[in-house]
Parts: C-alpha cells; sequence; structure tokens
C-alpha cells in the first residue's frame, strides 16, 4: 500500500495538471468554433440589436433609408402593428404574412414564428416593431423557461460533474496502468533475472506473448553459452587430468628414488608439489564454473558439521603437514550435535582452501584452528591463522574487488587464487556469508556463516 | 600395519591410456604387487577378468567401447571382487553412480602416488583378511583371529568391543581415526552422544595393551579429533 500512495502522490498532481489544461482547451476550442458566429450573429445584425435600432430610428414617416438598406441587406422583413393589431408600416413583407393580427396571433408568434420566420418583436411608442429574419436562420426556444431552483443549482452541477469526470479519468488511468504494469511485471522481473545471467522461462498470454517468446530465446541463447562454457572448461580440466596423473606419479617415484641424486630428488619434489597445485587450480575452476553456471546441482542432505570437521581435520593430518605447522579444531559444546542441509563434498571443500590459503600465504609456518560455533539460527565455521595477515588496503581490496573470473576489466591483478572465489560460490550456493578478518601480523580469518534449517 | 601379505594379489587394470598403465603398474610393482593384468578397453577387460580371475579391479570409468560402470555390472555377475574407479571426471553424480553400484572407492584423477595405494591398501585389507592376523604394539602383541593380547607372556582376552575397536584403529594404523568413525564402527549408524562410553572403552583398551595406561605410547589421544594406533618401529 505504500507504493501505492507513493504512486498516487507522484502522479495525482500532474494529472490533475493535465485534465486543467484539457478543459482550457475544451474551452478554446469552443471558443473558436462558435466565437466567430456568435459575434457574428450577436453583431449589428442580430435581432436584439436590429430591433433597437430600428425602434430608435422610427417615427410615423418610417424609417431612414440608411437602416432600409441595412434591413434588405441582411433579407430582414419589418412590419409596425398598431393596438388593434393592424399592419400600420412595413419594409418588405413577404406575401404570406398578413397585415392584420388578432391578439392571440401575437401572443403566439411573438414567442416564435410566423409562418416559419423567425420574427422578433419589440414594443415602441408607435406600436409592436416585428422583425422577420430569412427562414432557418434563427432556431428560437418556444418553451423559455426553467425552474430557478435549476437555474441556481447549474453552476454546482457543472462543477460536480467536472469532479467526477476527473476522478473517472483518474481511475481509468490507474487501473489501465495497473493493468500494463500488471502484465509487464513478469517481463521486467524475467529481463532483470535474465541480466544477472540465470536462465528464465515466462509464459505470458494475449498481446504480450511475443515479448515472452523473445525474453526466453535470449535465455535460451544465454544458457546455450554458458553451456558450452562449463562444458569447455570441464572438457579442458577433464583432459588434462591424466597427463597431470603421469606428471606427478613419475615425479613421486624420482623424488623417492635412493639412485637419484639429491639435486635430482629435489628438483623432482618440486615438480611434484607444483603439480599439486596445478591440480587444485583444475578442480577449482571446473567446480568454480558449474557453480557459476548452476550446470551442478548440489548434492544437500543432513550433514552433522562436527563430524565432517573432525573427519577433514583428520585426513589432513593423516596425509601429513609439514611441521612448522600446527593444526587444531575447537567444536563448541552446542555446536557438537548441529546438524545443516548441505553438500558436505563442497563444504570439505571449501574448508581445506581456507586452510591451503593459510599455509601458501606463511611459508614461515603458523597456527591454524578450525572452530565449530553454533547460534539459535546460524552454525558459524571459523578458519583462522596467526601468521602475515593482510594490510588494510589488501583487506579491503580482496573484500571489494571483483575476482578476475567475474570482471571484464581489462587492467586487472591476475594474481589473486581461484581459492577464496570458489569459497565464496560455494557458502553462497548454501545461502550462507563469508566474511573475512585481517590485519598485518595479526592473522587472518574467514568466518563462513550458514542458517539452520527451520525446525 | 604389515601390508605384505595383500602383495600376492592379483590386480587387473583397465584404463585406455597406455602410458597411464604403464606409470600406475610400475607404481604397483615398486610397492610389491608382482601379480598385475593390464586390459586397454572393455572388452579385453571382461575377457581378462574371466581368464585371470583378478582380486581387485581398477577401473577406468571412460573406455573406448563403453563406461567402466557396466564394465563393473559385467564382471560383477559372476564375481564380487572389489571394485576401484579411476577418473578425470569428479562430478559428484558419477561418484554416487559407482558407490550406488557396489564400488568399493572411486579415485579422482590427478592422484598422488601414495594416496592410490593407500586407497588400493584399505580395499584389499577390507575384502581379503590376513590369515593370522597379528599385530606388533610397543609392549605388546595382538592376536586379533583369537582375541586376544600377550602382553610379556600374559594373555589377556579382548571383548567384542575392545577388538572391534582396536581393529578398527589397526586397518589405519598410523593414522588418525575421528571418533565419529570410532563410534560407528562400535554401535552403527548415528551415534550420537556415546562419546564417554568410548573413552571407557579406550582407557579398557590401553590397560591391557599399554605398558603404562597413563602414559600411552601406541594407543594416542589426538585432542578433539580423535585416536592413532602406533605399530612397533
Amino acid at each position: 500500500m505504500k507504493a501505492f500512495g507513493k504512486y498516487i502522490s507522484k502522479y495525482l498532481l500532474s494529472f490533475f495538471a493535465f485534465a486543467l489544461v484539457l478543459l482550457l482547451v475544451n474551452i478554446l476550442a469552443f471558443a473558436l468554433t462558435f466565437g466567430g458566429i456568435v459575434f457574428r450573429e450577436y453583431g449589428s445584425a442580430s435581432p436584439a440589436n436590429m430591433l433597437e435600432a430600428v425602434a430608435a430610428d422610427l417615427s410615423a414617416s418610417g424609417i431612414s433609408e440608411e437602416r432600409l438598406q441595412e434591413l434588405n441587406r441582411n433579407q430582414i422583413w419589418a412590419m409596425l402593428l398598431d393596438a388593434s393589431g393592424r399592419c400600420i408600416w412595413e419594409v418588405s413583407l413577404p406575401e404570406e404574412i398578413p397585415t392584420q393580427y388578432t391578439i392571440q396571433d401575437v401572443a403566439v408568434f411573438s414567442k416564435g414564428y410566423l409562418q416559419d420566420y423567425p420574427v422578433f418583436v419589440r414594443n415602441t411608442d408607435n406600436g409592436l416593431l416585428v422583425l422577420g429574419y430569412p427562414k432557418d436562420s434563427f432556431m428560437k426556444l418556444t418553451g423559455n423557461y426553467f425552474p430557478i431552483r435549476a437555474i441556481r443549482i447549474f453552476p454546482l452541477f457543472i462543477t460536480g460533474i467536472l469532479a467526477i469526470d476527473i476522478v473517472l479519468l483518474f481511475l481509468v488511468y490507474y487501473l489501465s496502468k495497473r493493468k500494463i504494469s500488471k502484465n509487464t511485471e513478469p517481463i521486467m522481473a524475467s529481463i532483470k533475472t535474465l541480466s544477472t545471467g540465470k536462465p528464465v522461462d515466462l509464459s505470458i498470454r494475449g498481446e504480450l506473448s511475443e515479448i515472452a517468446d523473445s525474453v526466453n530465446q535470449a535465455s535460451q541463447v544465454l544458457s546455450r553459452q554458458n553451456q558450452a562454457r562449463a562444458n569447455w572448461i570441464s572438457g579442458v580440466s577433464h583432459d588434462i587430468r591424466t597427463p597431470l596423473s603421469m606428471i606427478m606419479g613419475y615425479a613421486q617415484r624420482i623424488a623417492g628414488d635412493h639412485e637419484a641424486s639429491g639435486n635430482i630428488q629435489q628438483e623432482a619434489e618440486i615438480i611434484r608439489a607444483q603439480s599439486t597445485k596445478i591440480k587444485d587450480l583444475v578442480q577449482d575452476l571446473n567446480l568454480v564454473s558449474q557453480l557459476e553456471y548452476e550446470m551442478q546441482p548440489l548434492h544437500k542432505e543432513p550433514v552433522r558439521l562436527s563430524k565432517l570437521l573432525r573427519s577433514y581435520a583428520a585426513d589432513l593430518l593423516n596425509t601429513g603437514i609439514p611441521k612448522k605447522y600446527s593444526f587444531g579444531v575447537e567444536i563448541s559444546k552446542n555446536s557438537e550435535t548441529a546438524v545443516i542441509e548441505c553438500d558436505a563434498r563442497l563444504i570439505s571443500r571449501a574448508i581445506n582452501n581456507l586452510v591451503q590459503n593459510s599455509i601458501n600465504h606463511n611459508p614461515q609456518g603458523c597456527t591454524i584452528s578450525l572452530r565449530l560455533d553454533c547460534s539459535d539460527s546460524t552454525v558459524s565455521l571459523t578458519v583462522a591463522d596467526d601468521g602475515v595477515g593482510l594490510s588494510p588496503e589488501k583487506l579491503r581490496e580482496l573484500k571489494e574487488k571483483p575476482h578476475y573470473m567475474e570482471s571484464t576489466d581489462e587492467r586487472l591483478d591476475l594474481r589473486h587464487g581461484l581459492g577464496l572465489l570458489l569459497v565464496r560460490q560455494i557458502v553462497e550456493a548454501h545461502g550462507g556469508t563469508m566474511k573475512i578478518e585481517s590485519a598485518p601480523q595479526s592473522g587472518y580469518k574467514t568466518i563462513l556463516t550458514l542458517q539452520k534449517p527451520c525446525s | 600395519m604389515d601390508n605384505s601379505f595383500l602383495h600376492s594379489k592379483k590386480l587387473l587394470l583397465v584404463d585406455d591410456e597406455p602410458e597411464l598403465l604403464k606409470m600406475v603398474s610400475a607404481i604397483l610393482a615398486d610397492e610389491g604387487f608382482q601379480r598385475l593384468v593390464t586390459a586397454a578397453n572393455m572388452k579385453e577387460g571382461i575377457a581378462a577378468a574371466e581368464t585371470e580371475k583378478p582380486d581387485l579391479a581398477i577401473l577406468d570409468v571412460m573406455l573406448p567401447d563403453g563406461d567402466g560402470f557396466s564394465l563393473m555390472e559385467q564382471i560383477r555377475a559372476w564375481t564380487d571382487i572389489p571394485v576401484i574407479f579411476l577418473t578425470a571426471r569428479d562430478e559428484a553424480a558419477d561418484k554416487l553412480a559407482g558407490l550406488g553400484l557396489g564400488a568399493d572407492d572411486y579415485i579422482a584423477k590427478p592422484f598422488l602416488p601414495q594416496e592410490f595405494l593407500l586407497r588400493v591398501y584399505a580395499v584389499l585389507r577390507r575384502c581379503y583378511k590376513e590369515d593370522a592376523a597379528v599385530l606388533k604394539l610397543d609392549s605388546c602383541t595382538v592376536d586379533f583371529s583369537r582375541a586376544e593380547v600377550d602382553k610379556g607372556g600374559e594373555i589377556l582376552p579382548l571383548t567384542a568391543m575392545e577388538h572391534r575397536l582396536l581393529e578398527t584403529l589397526a586397518k589405519n594404523e598410523g593414522r588418525i581415526v575421528t571418533v565419529d568413525t570410532l563410534c560407528e564402527a562400535l554401535w552403527g549408524d548415528n551415534p550420537f552422544g556415546y562419546e564417554n562410553s568410548l573413552n571407557a572403552h579406550v582407557r579398557r583398551v590401553r590397560e591391557k595393551i599399554e605398558a603404562d595406561p597413563s602414559k600411552p605410547v601406541s594407543l594416542l589421544t589426538v585432542k578433539g579429533l580423535g585416536y592413532k594406533l602406533l605399530a612397533r618401529k
């Protein structure tokens, strides 16, 4: 309803202004059309003026030559009746007009017509002056009376009608506007969805169905392109995997080969470590693209996060991390039994990326801790280290700048890893949020907050 | 845990990439596996499975003449040997398909040799029990087949729970086993709130296997995570 009020206040003024202008235009058009006729008909040849002029000019000897010509010019005939109804003077009186009238005749024609000639009468000292205008030149109102009450409410009536008209107009305008916005709303919503790169399926009947078809087509094109891009990335990462397996396999064999010299073993170890980085990158790249284009449905299931966290930590420690890193898990008492609907594989992946980030950015070693906490409606998972941390500028950059995978800016810093982007995508795909806290020399901390399912 | 008794098992490797077959064979041969059979496609794989009767099949998911899942179904038609999938795809759906059909494990390429070997050993150990399963610890010897601990000549019997606990830890010797995994092994799925019972069992096992139960050297606690069993060096 707030939108409605805003809508009214925004459009009401302009609407009334428009109605006013419309009224003025109407009056002007009316004046222009009828003004000419009215002015002409009510000019010197008008019945009132002519009666006045003729009456003033009238004497026992008739009227002046000038007035006579004026009557002739306007094809007006005239006669003067005395008190007994006899014509005592006339000008161009048509033949069919009688010259003797009873009092009844006068009462009848004075209100209207005489033999279809519209006639106008005026009482003068010399008698009754009658002017006859050409047939069909004037219409006389023979029933020319109105109750005084009707005349008095007439201005009120006009104002009321105008007001009702304006309200009705506005109502029609508002309803049609609402109907249009109701019809266009799904289209606008779809286009908005499209602009975020997500597919839409719009179904509208009627005049706008063509637009809906176009929007659907655009969506299909977009989906196809996204699919192609995701397939491309998936294909490339697939093709890299087998060769990479062999590089990693042989590098490790050489690194563990006691017949090889220490130098060769060390170099093989470097190859192995770097190949592992490529492996993580390939997996991240594929996952990022799958999540970005929503190609991969989440396999959500109820997961006890405490169990997942311990299992991840045990796997990490079992695989072995260098001695300079110490690693701990803290699970608060109330979060021990917290269960979340999530894709366990992806959540593990997110935790792993954060832990690996801490390891990669602190080659001198650090303490990494995983924490699980729980409030009434949320579960928060914290990965923190006590390493070098980030300067405030770097931190702001990390939070605000889009990742190069998501940006069209050419002057991008390509040094950001994919790891954090994937963490954010995974958390967002689960409807959660990611928060980063860091300060120079006082560690780096990422907090993932997930909503508990409503129970 | 000593895995050498598993080296006599015959392994079938099916992958269409000859270079990868060569490398995996080399890794397995280095480790001590002597009986290796390789195949490059589904047809060869089925034939090899029939004639060679392997003890474990390691299959690629994408083969030139079919996919690894249907190859497994065909092999499983006459034998129930364990199967591990090796694949260049890491989509979750594939994983579910593989394990849903009864695959024993699933390894995504690229993999490190040690990770690969760990998985192979884990599957083999689960399926083929050592005849005389004896684990040597710092101050005692555990005989799993007789459920006994020999502590300097003193024979201490293990309860069923203690046996299962030790066995689960022994299968992952040298590795951390989470409390969740242990509780599941002892009490089945969704074991909530058994942590105290687990602690009690661990305490009793330590009394049997440790020289000084208050200073354990074989069954170690990993704070916040679980336990780890160390064999005698």
